[in-house]
């Protein structure tokens, strides 16, 4: 009885497992979002890119009609507390992994932004990768 | 056998009074700072800088507040904005007590900031929020006597230099003494319980 049960149990964790793994044999894109900014000034954008394939692929670029350019950055910080930013011309995605955007780390950083970002809008993303070619994104503006 | 019976309660109530006396203990605990807290608080030397329409504001306006100051530079689209944001939560959560603080950004980009470009660029996360620039000669003592670093950088970004600066938080008290600093990346709750445990100890005094 008790070694069914436990059978069953053991069942139910691999299908789950399976189901929740990012097998999905994609590139994918996932909970972007961009600060509000206004006119003018540099702007982020922030994601998650998850390599679902086997292997592993490089962002390139990334364009927008909203700003005059759209870079690849990173915010460190030293053991003094000093923060500084690097631009990364070739980001790499490893195989069946990912690569996580956020606030202190990696960004997008939009370069003269052409119009204002506000909260409530939507803004277009294209991201330009070695093997999985142009993705396109929604990227909503939201409050952090 | 009646021995026995008549020593349980004083057991009891010794036990009950231990437990009392040890939570009262853990409850009076003083309060654990999340900031870095300078022993003895050190004097800042008063300084004068512009904010919007020119207008000068001396950090000994200040006095009477507990100022919260921090670096960055409004070309800066991912820190400096955090630290806002961070400011523009602290301030929420401080409710009727924000206005026993001053919320300070002070430019590390002289040469782009005008002091109306810092001003707006502050004005934008809440209208209360205090953004400074001035001459490199009025700014370089100031980033020097609180250890704040400031560099250019060229990173062949389209957005020109980039500047390194140091990210945390100053927190000057009502009498301007350098009294705490704030890694980044304090949370805005953290940041809060601080300030508000430093409002109690200034309303003992």
């Amino acid at each position: 009885m008790k070694n069914k049960a436990l059978i069953i149990v053991l069942l139910l964790t691999t299908l789950f497992a399976s189901a929740c793994g990012s097998s999905s044999g994609k590139l994918t894109i996932r909970d972007a979002w961009a600060r509000p900014a206004s006119a003018g000034e540099n702007g982020a954008a922030y994601f998650i890119i998850e390599n679902g394939t086997a292997s592993d692929d490089t962002l390139l670029s990334v364009n927008s009609d909203i700003a005059a350019a759209a870079e690849v950055h990173m915010s460190m910080m030293d053991g003094n507390g000093v923060m500084s930013m690097q631009m990364q011309e070739a980001l790499n995605i490893p195989a069946s992994g990912k690569v996580e955007f956020k606030a202190g780390g990696l960004h997008v950083m939009f370069v003269g932004l052409i119009r204002d970002l506000k909260v409530g809008d939507t803004i277009t993303l294209t991201l330009n990768f070695k093997s999985a070619g142009g993705v396109v994104i929604e990227v909503p503006v939201t409050e952090p | 056998m009646n021995k026995k019976i008549s020593f349980t309660p004083l057991i009891m109530a010794t036990a009950v009074l231990g437990i009392a006396l040890a939570a009262s203990f853990i409850f009076r605990r003083p309060h654990t700072f999340h900031g870095a807290v300078i022993d003895p608080p050190l004097p800042v030397t008063d300084f004068t800088l512009q904010t919007a329409n020119d207008v000068s504001f001396r950090l000994s306006d200040a006095k009477g507040k507990i100022v919260l100051l921090f670096f960055g530079y409004t070309s800066c689209p991912d820190v400096c904005p955090v630290t806002l944001a961070t400011f523009k939560q602290v301030h929420e959560r401080l409710g009727e007590d924000a206005q026993k603080i001053a919320f300070v950004m002070i430019t590390a980009d002289p040469d782009r900031d005008t002091p109306d470009k810092v001003a707006e660029y502050t004005a934008r996360f809440n209208p209360e929020f205090i953004g400074l620039s001035g001459s490199l000669t009025d700014l370089e003592p100031i980033w020097k006597e609180l250890g704040v670093f400031v560099e250019k950088q060229d990173t062949g970004s389209a957005a020109g230099y980039l500047v390194s600066h140091t990210a945390s938080v100053y927190v000057i008290d009502q009498d301007g003494n350098l009294l705490m600093t704030f890694p980044y990346g304090t949370s805005a709750t953290d940041m809060a319980d601080d300030l508000i445990q430093l409002l109690k100890q200034s309303n003992k005094k």
